[in-house]
């Protein structure tokens, strides 16, 4: 990927992960977007609704007056067959949970930016990931950008893979507050045609009409129920397959390749395998330089799909790495952190024994260079 | 006003709902539906956040509406319904975005969002059906429930005065207010066709009163009755107002004399929510149709 950006230096805009991810979504061309201000994601709505003000993005902005109302507002245009669009964070995300429910049970493909905020219990606004943990369990696909260029590159991708009609569930693209989110950096902007050769318009399958009138969302007995839960497990299987492949022609369209699932870097096959997402991840990446340049066999697998979970892939890691450190930058409170459970759920399934140690850090802003996580990797070896 | 001959002939054309449905027995929310998508000949969008129409549009398999309907959670209709709007004018269309809400979904827990969507003007026609009350979970009280009603969560009478959401969207500006009744088909007809076609591209609000007969414990076969006296005794005030001026309404202007209107125990006794009430919740219940009436006035 390196080599690729230094071999094409035109077109680099300097942008902070806020405005990156929100031209990108102008490109995408959503019809409706509905939304609140947050922060860190205030700059994103502020952006698109300039842009629909301006008739640069032909569209509809609603100005809505609570994040309940911003996802309903998406629920309402996805649900009438529009493309949708909004961003928020934190605590946003938890008062628009209801309908973030009804966006995932309800199966309506549209995509949003969680600019990954930690929650309240004193106010805060900086990074970590107890917002994006907090709606796992919704039935959204929940994808995470290590920097600004992928933030860019994951917002048509998302579109993309929501609005297939194996998967046909709405995305999240998180990307970490303030470290991203204000934190200008280079990006290579798309261009308009290359998005409206990469994702076709939303085709929905069925829409609200008068000339075919049924019932959304009508009182459910238990049978049918089951098998429309059922059959949303079985989209979320299918989303894995179109993950891998929408990013496998994204990076062969675009010449970034940012892996699928997950991403490899570092010795494939070490020691230490390092396993998070988010910027954390990519502070992961200069950790293994920085030890492997000292001699030690480290490696790392970052997530970029939290939902669906790479399972394959870490049960891959674990056959590749003999030890492993799990990243998490938040809790799931009288129980582990929520990544490594699902990384130790994963290799339960298969019949390999290697030791998992947790790596809790990061959370509510604390700042992680690679020093400190090459400290950490030191300690924890030392400790075993 | 529309002729109950033509009302008949046209909503057996038009069909909005078919026969067979989980109405509780009594009940006219379906007759209010009919006579509501009447008025636009079946071309709309309805949304409907919780609330008994949840439950009597069908379950399972089986839907009985000619209207495609959208159920949504019970903060969120006014905004889905804008989400709908928004779509519907990038395409052009002249189908009508109606939600469809009870009074708790309206009054309160949906309260901010009516007013949000009220502010921004959108596209859509809001029905609130006051049956004052949660009933579809059984009869408690919410932000319209009158004085002096027994609910499940106020069991010796409710003690606060009922808030006028439709007074409220008048103070709000917006451009076409309605009160109707479910005893008056032609009124409420008229009322909806007239916010459908001249105040289309607007922020409509009609709140149509329904008696409930499990919630309000009457007989069934009173409902109408229930329905008639609540405007006879002036505890219903059926009005119009367009921009801001309020206009009493033909089949309860009369009322506006205080001693034209019925005696209001004739509209307690048929009700079992009121017996059994102290005679001072009550008296002050019977104030508080003078308090609405001086309102309402203010506005003409």
């Amino acid at each position: 990927m390196r080599d690729h950006m230094a071999l094409k230096t035109k077109n680099i805009e300097i942008w902070t992960g806020n405005e990156a991810v929100a031209q990108a979504a102008i490109l995408s061309r959503p019809q409706v977007v509905a939304a609140y201000p947050i922060t860190p994601s205030t700059p994103i709505i502020q952006t698109m609704s300039d842009a629909i003000e301006s008739g640069k993005l032909a569209g509809e902005y609603i100005s809505v007056e609570s994040e309940h109302a911003a996802m309903s507002g998406c629920v309402g245009a996805s649900a009438a067959g529009s493309r949708a669009f909004t961003a928020t964070a934190s605590q946003g995300l938890l008062y628009m949970m209801e309908m973030i429910y009804f966006a995932g049970f309800g199966r309506l493909p549209m995509t949003i930016t969680l600019v990954n905020r930690a929650v309240y219990g004193g106010w805060t606004i900086w990074v970590d990931h107890q917002d994006m943990y907090s709606m796992r369990d919704a039935g959204w696909i929940q994808l995470a950008a290590k920097n600004n260029q992928e933030a860019h590159d994951l917002i048509p991708q998302s579109y993309k893979i929501s609005e297939d009609h194996q998967v046909y569930l709405p995305s999240a693209v998180n990307i970490d507050g303030f470290v991203l989110s204000h934190v200008a950096g280079q990006v290579e902007p798309l261009t308009q045609r290359f998005v409206d050769d990469f994702l076709p318009p939303f085709e929905p399958l069925f829409e609200l009409t008068p000339q075919d009138p049924i019932s959304f969302g009508a009182l459910t007995l238990p049978d049918d129920y089951l098998a429309l839960r059922q059959d949303h497990q079985d989209s979320m299987e299918a989303a894995k397959t179109k993950i891998n492949k929408v990013s496998q022609e994204f990076a062969e369209l675009s010449g970034r390749n940012w892996g699928g699932m997950t991403e490899i870097y570092g010795d494939e096959h070490a020691d230490i395998g390092i396993i998070a997402l988010g910027t954390i991840a990519e502070e992961v990446e200069e950790t293994v330089d920085y030890l492997g340049s000292r001699g030690m066999s480290i490696g790392s697998t970052r997530i970029r799909s939290f939902r669906p979970f790479p399972t394959e892939e870490i049960q891959d890691a674990a056959k590749r790495y003999d030890h492993l450190i799990v990243i998490d930058r938040g809790f799931s409170f009288g129980s582990d952190s929520p990544l490594v459970t699902e990384v130790r759920n994963a290799i339960y399934k298969t019949n390999l024994h290697l030791p998992i140690t947790s790596l809790r850090t990061g959370i509510g802003g604390a700042e992680v260079s690679f020093r400190d996580i090459a400290e950490d990797v030191l300690r924890i070896m030392e400790d075993k | 006003m529309v002729k109950t001959k033509e009302l008949v002939e046209l909503e057996s054309n038009v069909r909005p709902i078919e026969k067979g449905n989980l109405a509780c027995p009594g009940c006219q929310l379906n007759l209010v539906f009919k006579h509501s998508l009447a008025a636009v000949n079946n071309n709309a969008i309805v949304v409907i956040p919780a609330c008994c129409t949840s439950v009597i549009q069908g379950a399972g398999q089986g839907f009985g509406m000619n209207v495609p309907i959208f159920n949504v959670a019970f903060a969120a209709a006014p905004p889905v319904a804008s989400g709908i709007a928004r779509k519907l004018k990038i395409e052009g269309k002249d189908t009508q975005v109606i939600v469809w809400a009870g009074d708790g979904g309206t009054s309160d827990i949906g309260f901010a969002s009516l007013s949000g969507a009220a502010e921004r003007d959108e596209d859509i026609i809001y029905i609130m059906y006051n049956n004052a009350g949660y009933q579809n979970t059984g009869n408690q009280k919410s932000g319209v429930t009158p004085r002096g009603a027994k609910t499940t969560t106020t069991k010796m009478g409710n003690t606060s005065r009922p808030k006028s959401v439709a007074r409220i969207m008048l103070a709000q500006g917006v451009s076409y207010v309605a009160t109707a009744n479910a005893g008056y088909p032609q009124d409420l007809y008229d009322k909806i066709s007239k916010a459908a076609t001249e105040f289309k591209g607007h922020f409509r609000y009609i709140e149509i009163y329904s008696p409930c007969p499990p919630g309000w414990n009457i007989d069934t076969k009173d409902t109408v009755e229930v329905a008639k006296l609540a405007n006879e005794t002036g505890m219903w005030i059926l009005w119009e107002a367009i921009n801001g001026k309020l206009e009493l309404s033909r089949p309860g202007r009369r009322f506006v004399d205080k001693e034209k209107r019925a005696p209001v125990e004739e509209f307690f006794k048929l009700q079992g929510r009121f017996s059994g009430v102290s005679k001072e919740l009550l008296q002050l219940a019977t104030e508080d149709i003078d308090y609405e009436w001086e309102w309402v006035k203010k506005f003409q």
